[in-house]
């Protein structure tokens, strides 16, 4: 098993935070290789920033991502800058109200309200950890629990209830948009044999 | 031997008491089983008649009329068939079976075919046995001094101010009906027990609730007409369909009752008798087969949607085939003793299948689990739930979305659901996630809405048509064109009001139940 990461988005998003909770998440939980590289500098002050992350059941022996699994982009300037980066059919998963425009790409495409989500929840600032519950739920990279606690570890004390609320919550979208796309395509089956 | 099985035997007092007669003039071994009752008409003995007998004990009943076309008063042979066919179907659905009920109409001269009809009769009863009815009757109380003092202070009424914000709130008082909450509670503060406001009025209060959201001594007045009816005599005359549930209530507190609950089930309903998730249906059928010739409603729908719904999530619960009725109306209407044995019933049922969350869709049966029960000292041990939390919980996940519907839609919300915050807010949540044309409040709404007009099968009488017009009239300005409910018994109320024949085109409307709304346009994004 291999996985390369990219996480896109502007400087403040927490995007480099999110990127070290999936690491810890399968280091120390999963009991998997991973390495972690984050770009930061002019992007601190807003642009795209990204952190790039390998997990693996080997030895990684060179930490860069060159072509990711999965995409997360949390701005639009991210996904610009990034979108070369997937791989041929790649999970690209994107906050939908950040990145207005997708272009078609060979695999799964996942728009999440994760911005909108974290504002109802009371902090803009935790659409990064929706985002990484919605990632755990639909690409398998890493365990449920090891996130759980990964994220509980991560934030700042005495965030951790409203946290874990937030990761749930996108986990839970990330298994009902799941199982809508089996049904659909299901019914679709349906439908065609019928017809 | 059979010697103590009981049938009773309503003989109409032409042809077929004729014959009968014949059959004592000349000694005939008539079965010693059967006690005959002369009644004027086979028509005149209604569903609560018939049941009534069952409800007390009896182990088979027959009625006897003429021949349609013979019938002194012209429909009295087609009305009886039509009682007979309805209550055969409760008598199905409690597992008693409809053979118990017999039915036939013989001629004057038919006196052998009669003698050989009863016979057979009591052969069949004497092959079925005994009814596992076990006649529960409601305890012989009366209203004391102490006891009425105990309610009075259990429940506030000592702090009432005499400001009269509940008359003026209380929608019976309203529709103009002489009925004043505030009058009752000087009475009951006064010790003023034989005045009409206890013996007559605490049968004619609907229990909505309005008076206590708008009392500032918070006197809990729904409670205290509760108690205070647990603690008078009951009073016969303010039974609506002359008693027919509140007989079919105390019927089911039999332990032996092999209920068939969920006999109509549809064959596309997944259901696991292993999950720890029970779907508690609520009296939706008995309602159904009940009405089936007089307002041809079907409550059920909503039991299906339901389970539909949560197929929908995947989820196959769990059902009761023995499912009682949850008792609701019995303690509302006074029948404390038979509701605890019909709780008990329900929660040692619910307990053996390892229930760890019951989920309803009728607002009553939620309270009766969620509060009256533990109120009445019956720990349930496993969480309830009403439909609208799990749509909602399962919903807010994300990825489903609803069909476009067309139709302008209001609401009436169900009195055990409104009278808190939650429950005005749940199933305003979801109706905003619908894809209807336009939503509209009717000008009482929320925790203000008004009572479809009846509780616990008490006090229905013109006021309360009254109450159900004028509901009607708001939900029609509002200019919808569906009115959404949430309890079955709004429904059956509220399209009993709509049978005017002098009003109907001003109120009749379309109604269903959230619930089926929700199941006929939920779809995955």
């Amino acid at each position: 098993m291999r996985k390369e990461i990219l996480i896109t988005g502007l400087g403040g998003q927490g995007i480099v935070l999110a990127g070290q909770v999936l690491g810890l998440a399968a280091c120390l939980a999963d009991h998997l290789e991973a390495s972690f590289t984050q770009s930061y500098g002019p992007e601190a002050r807003g642009g795209a920033c990204s952190a790039q992350l390998i997990i693996s059941d080997a030895k990684i022996h060179y930490p860069y991502v060159r072509n990711a699994d999965i995409l997360v982009c949390m701005s639009q300037s991210g996904y610009e800058k990034y979108r070369n980066m997937l791989k041929h059919e790649g999970t690209l998963i994107v906050d939908q109200d950040m990145v207005r425009s997708v272009e078609s790409v060979s695999g799964d495409v996942f728009p999440v309200p994760a911005t909108r989500m974290a504002e109802e929840l009371g902090r803009k600032m935790m659409a990064n950890i929706v985002m990484l519950g919605f990632v755990t739920s639909v690409t398998e990279a890493v365990s449920l629990e090891g996130m759980l606690s990964s994220v509980a570890d991560s934030v700042p004390k005495g965030t951790e209830k409203t946290n874990l609320a937030a990761f749930n919550k996108g986990y839970d979208l990330g298994r009902a948009m799941l199982k809508a796309r089996t049904k659909k395509a299901a019914a679709k089956h349906e439908s065609k044999e019928q017809g | 031997m059979n010697d103590d099985l009981k049938i009773v035997l309503f003989l109409c007092n032409w042809s077929p008491h004729a014959a009968y007669q014949t059959l004592q003039d000349s000694l005939a071994p008539l079965p010693v089983e059967i006690r005959m009752i002369r009644i004027p008409c086979s028509g005149r003995i209604t569903k609560s008649l018939l049941f009534k007998a069952f409800e007390t004990g009896a182990d088979g009943v027959v009625l006897l009329g003429c021949e349609a076309g013979a019938c002194r008063y012209g429909i009295g042979t087609r009305v009886a068939q039509r009682n007979i066919d309805d209550t055969r179907g409760i008598l199905n659905l409690l597992g008693l079976g409809e053979q118990r009920l017999g039915f036939e109409s013989f001629n004057p001269d038919q006196h052998q075919e009669l003698l050989a009809y009863l016979t057979a009769f009591r052969n069949r009863i004497g092959e079925l046995g005994k009814t596992p009815v076990v006649a529960a009757g409601r305890a012989e109380v009366s209203l004391s001094a102490r006891s009425a003092d105990e309610i009075s202070r259990a429940h506030n009424v000592y702090v009432c101010q005499d400001c009269g914000k509940c008359s003026s709130a209380c929608p019976l008082a309203l529709t103009g009906k002489q009925f004043s909450p505030r009058a009752i509670a000087n009475a009951a503060a006064a010790g003023d027990l034989d005045s009409p406001a206890i013996r007559e009025d605490i049968w004619s209060c609907l229990t909505c609730g309005l008076c206590y959201d708008r009392c500032p001594s918070a006197v809990s007045f729904p409670d205290f007409i509760k108690d205070m009816r647990c603690a008078t005599p009951a009073n016969a005359k303010m039974n609506a369909h002359e008693g027919f549930f509140h007989s079919l209530m105390r019927a089911m507190t039999s332990p032996g009752l092999p209920v068939r609950h969920w006999e109509g089930l549809p064959s596309d309903i997944q259901t696991d008798p292993e999950s720890k998730i029970l779907f508690f249906g609520g009296c939706a059928p008995y309602f159904d087969t009940f009405f089936k010739n007089h307002l041809g409603i079907s409550t059920s729908e909503t039991l299906f949607d339901a389970l539909r719904l949560m197929n929908f999530f995947d989820i196959r619960p769990s059902i009761l085939q023995n499912e009682r009725c949850c008792g609701h109306d019995l303690l509302w209407s006074g029948d404390r003793e038979n509701f605890i044995r019909l709780a008990r019933l329900n929660v040692e049922m619910i307990s053996d299948m390892g229930v760890e969350e019951l989920v309803t869709a009728c607002p009553e049966c939620y309270r009766a689990f969620s509060r009256d029960y533990p109120e009445n000292g019956i720990k349930t041990g496993f969480k309830v739930s009403h439909i609208f939390e799990l749509a909602e919980a399962e919903i807010g996940k994300g990825a489903v979305g609803f069909k476009k519907l067309n139709r302008k839609i209001t609401f009436q919300d169900p009195c055990r659901l409104s009278r808190t915050e939650e429950g005005v807010q749940l199933p305003r949540n979801l109706l905003k996630r619908l894809k209807v044309a336009d939503f509209t409040e009717m000008r009482d709404h929320g925790a203000s809405s008004l009572c479809c007009g009846n509780c616990a099968w008490t006090g229905c009488d013109s006021y309360s048509k009254a109450m159900q017009v004028n509901r009607l009239k708001q939900a029609r300005q509002t200019g919808a064109n569906l009115l959404v409910t949430a309890c079955p018994k709004c429904r059956i109320h509220l399209t009993c009001a709509m049978e005017d024949p002098f009003l109907e085109n001003e109120i009749r409307m379309e109604m269903m139940d959230l619930t089926s709304l929700l199941a006929k346009t939920i779809e995955w994004e």
